[in-house]
């Protein structure tokens, strides 16, 4: 396994990837009002909370398929709220995605799902489209399962396939939705493992959706926390720090699993 | 991300060396420059591997995912001619990205593919297995036809009756439409010919008796195949996707009392009486073609009155039964059967229609030979 991350950059060494300033999500009603948040060029951020607290719409939202209720969204210069159509379909060429269940093509191998994106936005001859889509499932410990199904393999191998169809056109930033929901902790581990790995190497920027805390604190160099019932953005920073030192009481509930009983 | 061409040249020293041939990029080896590094190679490369390839990137100032292709191509090219492959001049961090994706890229012998006669053969076990699970189905819904005819409490009433009104009235529109052009169809291609031998009237004959005995149960039971067995493949494949059909055996439910028998009755019930309304508006289809030519509707009437018996009205209706009862298993067991993964739901009710559709027209034919045998 890959040598263990350094330690959390310092914020304001680091450029931005995406800026949010006064975000507010939700549907007919706002879920959470005015997120200002940076998210730095490199790291590996967590966005979690209780469930229903709209860690998956704020997904939505940075993955320019809903619009936030206001506010700006900026990825790469381009503020994905007010850009048409054309300057979101290049931002999009600019991020990839996981989805919580891998969301890859069942009538296609892996290797043809990780080719697809190349075939849509890259012009090389057929032969190197293969080598890249094999580097990157090897790059995710997939190289000798390339001509398979997804359905012939686990949950925990189709979301790293995912992650590798993610991987396709080299995006500085990568989304994964709760990438260790439903995965055993020696499997949920390695992909762990496999995102910092990734991370250290091609210094992608990570944007993790999810509350398994094991993850938070072993990959996550900031975290960031949504409350449903205040409708806020109620912490931001480094998980252990947030964990022993948080002035907010439910943050520090949340990252130490105190029961509501407790309190 | 800008658009990757397949590139211009770019500087790739080869050299070849006693043991082998030592490729040296230099610059950037990335998404942007590998289709011309490839390209460069394709020129360079000689066309037979001597021994084992060394890939120097003591000189490659950036290397990217896409860039670490170029090693996977290099070590499945020296693998597979039998020779090592080796990397030098790279940091740990290089090192190890292109050692997390080397794994498990040995090149694999591909699978032979099955000769004709194997494919033949397997093509007809599969036909003679799906046959026997028919049969098998069949079967099984009959012993529990059985069951619930000694405990009628256990038939779900309601589910029954929420799918006869599903399948049945709610496809009135639909069946009523198609009877009425069949109806208006026949009438019109055959008039002329019929008009030849002085027959005008006749063609009443013809739209009755191939209307009531033939078309209307045969169009409606192929609507039924479109209609409710591709939604009961559907409905009960996504129920054995999402692990419903689990729940249920592990409750002690039977998935064919509990799903497949009220469906099966619904149709069964509403088939023969969306026929009739089909063979209803064929025949006024009928009436809309020869009206116009001068025929009364007293005429009309009691020419189709003339041409059809009881027999050929009850044949129309066992026709219509068969074929709900084989569109209603078909589908509920393609349902059943569905097998795992995104698209076996699609596939099942693909086969859930076709299939139906193929068993519609083979029970016609043989029902057709019945009632001919019986000089119904």
């Amino acid at each position: 396994m890959p040598a263990p991350a350094a330690p959390a950059p310092q914020p304001a060494t680091r450029e931005t990837a995406i800026s949010l300033r006064g975000v507010s999500i939700g549907y007919d009603r706002p879920i959470i009002e005015g997120i200002d948040l940076d998210i730095l060029k490199g790291e590996i951020l967590f966005i979690g909370g209780g469930s229903g607290c709209g860690k998956t719409t704020l997904l939505s939202c940075l993955t320019t398929l809903r619009r936030p209720l206001a506010g700006s969204i900026t990825i790469d210069g381009v503020d994905i709220v007010k850009a048409d159509d054309d300057a979101i379909r290049g931002v999009r060429r600019r991020f990839g995605v996981m989805y919580q269940l891998g969301a890859l093509f069942g009538g296609k191998t892996l290797l043809e799902n990780v080719r697809l994106p190349l075939e849509e936005f890259a012009d090389l001859p057929n032969d190197v489209m293969d080598d890249i889509a094999r580097a990157k499932l090897g790059l995710v410990g997939l190289g000798a399962h390339a001509l398979k199904q997804p359905s012939e393999i686990s949950g925990g191998m189709q979301k790293r396939a995912a992650i590798a169809r993610a991987l396709a056109l080299d995006p500085p930033i990568i989304f994964l939705d709760e990438p260790s929901a439903g995965l055993d902790p020696v499997t949920s581990a390695d992909l762990d493992a496999m995102i910092e790995a990734l991370n250290r190497m091609l210094g992608t920027t990570f944007v993790i959706i999810s509350h398994e805390l094991a993850s938070i604190f072993a990959i996550g160099q900031r975290f960031a926390m949504l409350d449903g019932a205040r409708k806020k953005l109620v912490a931001l920073g480094a998980p252990s720090e947030l964990r022993d030192h948080s002035d907010d009481e439910w943050v520090r509930r949340f990252l130490n699993r105190v029961p509501t009983q407790e309190s | 991300m800008s658009r990757r061409s397949k590139g211009a040249d770019a500087p790739v020293a080869v050299s070849e060396e006693a043991g082998g041939v030592r490729i040296a990029p230099e610059g950037a080896i990335d998404a942007e420059s590998i289709g011309g590094v490839r390209e460069t190679l394709a020129r360079k490369l000689p066309s037979r591997l001597s021994g084992g390839v060394t890939l120097d990137l003591s000189k490659v100032t950036h290397l990217d995912a896409s860039g670490v292709s170029l090693a996977v191509f290099l070590f499945r090219l020296a693998k597979g001619a039998g020779f090592g492959f080796e990397v030098t001049g790279a940091d740990k961090d290089r090192r190890l990205l292109i050692d997390l994706a080397l794994r498990g890229q040995e090149p694999q012998e591909p699978a032979k593919a099955p000769g004709f006669v194997r494919e033949v053969g397997a093509a007809s076990i599969a036909i003679r297995d799906g046959v026997v699970d028919l049969v098998r189905f069949i079967g099984e819904i009959a012993l529990v036809c059985v069951h619930l005819v000694r405990a009628p409490q256990h038939l779900r009433v309601g589910d029954t009756i929420a799918a006869m009104a599903r399948h049945g009235s709610d496809a009135i529109a639909v069946v009523g439409l198609l009877g009425f052009l069949i109806g208006a169809i026949i009438a019109f291609q055959t008039f002329d010919p019929m008009a030849k031998y002085g027959a005008k009237l006749q063609v009443a004959d013809v739209v009755a008796v191939s209307v009531v005995r033939e078309l209307g149960p045969l169009i409606t039971a192929i609507i039924l195949a479109g209609r409710s067995g591709s939604a009961f493949a559907a409905e009960i494949g996504t129920m054995k996707v999402t692990q419903e059909l689990d729940a249920l055996r592990t409750f002690g439910i039977d998935p064919v009392r509990f799903l497949v028998i009220p469906r099966l009755i619904a149709t069964t019930i509403v088939t023969p009486m969306l026929s009739i309304w089909a063979s209803i508006l064929g025949v006024v289809g009928g009436y809309v073609i020869l009206g116009p030519e001068g025929f009364t509707l007293a005429q009309y009437t009691d020419e189709v009155r003339q041409a059809l018996t009881v027999g050929g009205f009850l044949q129309g209706l066992v026709k219509a039964a068969v074929f709900a009862i084989l569109v209603a298993a078909i589908g509920c067991l393609s349902g059943l059967r569905t097998g795992q993964g995104p698209g076996a739901v699609g596939l099942s009710t693909t086969r859930a229609v076709v299939a139906g559709i193929v068993a519609i027209i083979i029970a016609d034919s043989i029902l057709g030979a019945f009632f001919y045998t019986l000089d119904i």
